[in-house]
């Protein structure tokens, strides 16, 4: 559902003809619910694509628009508005929990802007191959060791509780760095919020390498966490 | 998506599995990671300092399958060769070798990083002098 920013093209009302924008979920001349828009996530809620959005008024418009989209309010409407009703729905949850999560909202607008995030640019465009730091390299090395020490003493029914220790305290700093790569993310939001090109673009690269580096993070802390609970 | 017969014997028996004295001059140790799955890899070589020839190679990744058999392999062909034909080895052979499919191109990119890397560290330790035609290469 990934579109080009400022899509909206007008089409016209199944019901009452008048023109609208593509991206609203009810017509605003007839008010009769409209087929999912083709918007992106941020027009589906009627606001400006920025990454510092005012969230109070985005959970008010989702719980807005999820009673006017409730399917018992159409249980005598025409059979495409009841399919559009359930279809509009699941598009406003899609777009809701995007979008309210800080790091899917960066992720998914950086990729509206033309970012390359995730698995699916590795390999072609490596002009700067291992991006992650060195430093953060040997600890991910030798955490990965532990955890595999770890693992093999479990299967032999072993616990090893200086192990343990030492793989919770690595989990909290881990975890301690995913809060700073928050951090600098939202340090970014502004610049790219302003609009300027130049420094637009510079914050969305600098923001694509910390979800690099975030998504390492939370790959291992996800490992440890696996690990400690098995 | 299934795994090439390669790819399955190299991560069912990794040859070159473990670790080499990471003080010692004559080895060299490469540690280089894909931030977009976690994947870490460390491949080690040891040069003889007279003809340098790599005598010994030795690797620990933390990955898919892929990625095992692919820095598997990459210490399977450097052993024996020189420090510089050794650098010769292009990930491009390791796809065609595996028969790695797309989403896994960037596990022989990380092998061929850690050969750099490895060899690398080996000349910053024995003053060698990076080759213009070396360090372009590596841009690539």
């Amino acid at each position: 559902m990934l579109k080009v920013l400022d899509s909206a093209v007008p089409v016209a009302c199944w019901s009452c003809s008048v023109a609208h924008n593509d991206a609203t979920l009810f017509c605003p001349h007839c008010s009769k619910i409209q087929p999912p828009p083709g918007g992106d996530y941020f027009s589906v809620f009627g606001i400006v694509p920025r990454l510092d959005i005012d969230l109070g008024e985005l959970e008010h418009e989702f719980h807005k628009l999820s009673r006017k989209l409730h399917p018992d309010r159409f249980a005598r409407a025409k059979e495409n508005e009841k399919q559009w009703s359930l279809a509009d729905t699941a598009l406003l949850n899609d777009a809701y929990r995007t979008l309210k999560d800080p790091i899917h909202r960066t992720a998914y607008l950086l990729k509206l802007n033309g970012a390359e995030i995730g698995e699916e640019h590795s390999g072609k465009d490596r002009k700067d191959p291992s991006r992650v730091p060195a430093d953060l390299l040997e600890e991910v090395f030798d955490l990965n060791m532990q955890l595999e020490e770890m693992r093999m003493a479990r299967k032999m029914g072993e616990a090893d509780l200086e192990l343990q220790t030492s793989l919770e305290k690595a989990k909290r700093k881990f975890d301690g760095l995913l809060d700073d790569v928050d951090q600098d993310l939202r340090a970014q939001w502004q610049a790219w919020d302003a609009g300027d090109t130049a420094k637009r673009a510079a914050a969305q690269k600098t923001m694509v390498s910390l979800l690099d580096r975030r998504r390492y993070l939370s790959n291992l802390v996800r490992d440890v966490t696996e690990t400690l609970g098995a | 998506m299934a795994y090439s017969d390669k790819v399955i014997d190299h991560y069912n028996n990794p040859r070159n599995v473990g670790q080499l004295d990471k003080a010692s001059t004559e080895v060299g140790t490469g540690l280089v990671g894909a931030p977009e799955c976690g994947d870490v890899m460390r491949l080690q070589i040891r040069v003889n300092p007279e003809t340098q020839v790599i005598e010994e190679a030795k690797f620990k990744t933390f990955g898919c399958g892929s990625a095992i058999a692919s820095s598997s392999l990459a210490t399977e062909w450097i052993k024996g060769r020189t420090v510089e034909d050794a650098l010769a080895i292009k990930n491009t052979d390791i796809v065609k070798e595996l028969s790695l499919p797309p989403v896994k191109i960037h596990c022989s990119v990380l092998a061929e990083d850690a050969i750099r890397a490895a060899i690398g560290d080996w000349k910053k330790k024995n003053g060698v002098a990076e080759p213009a035609t070396a360090t372009a290469a590596a841009a690539h």
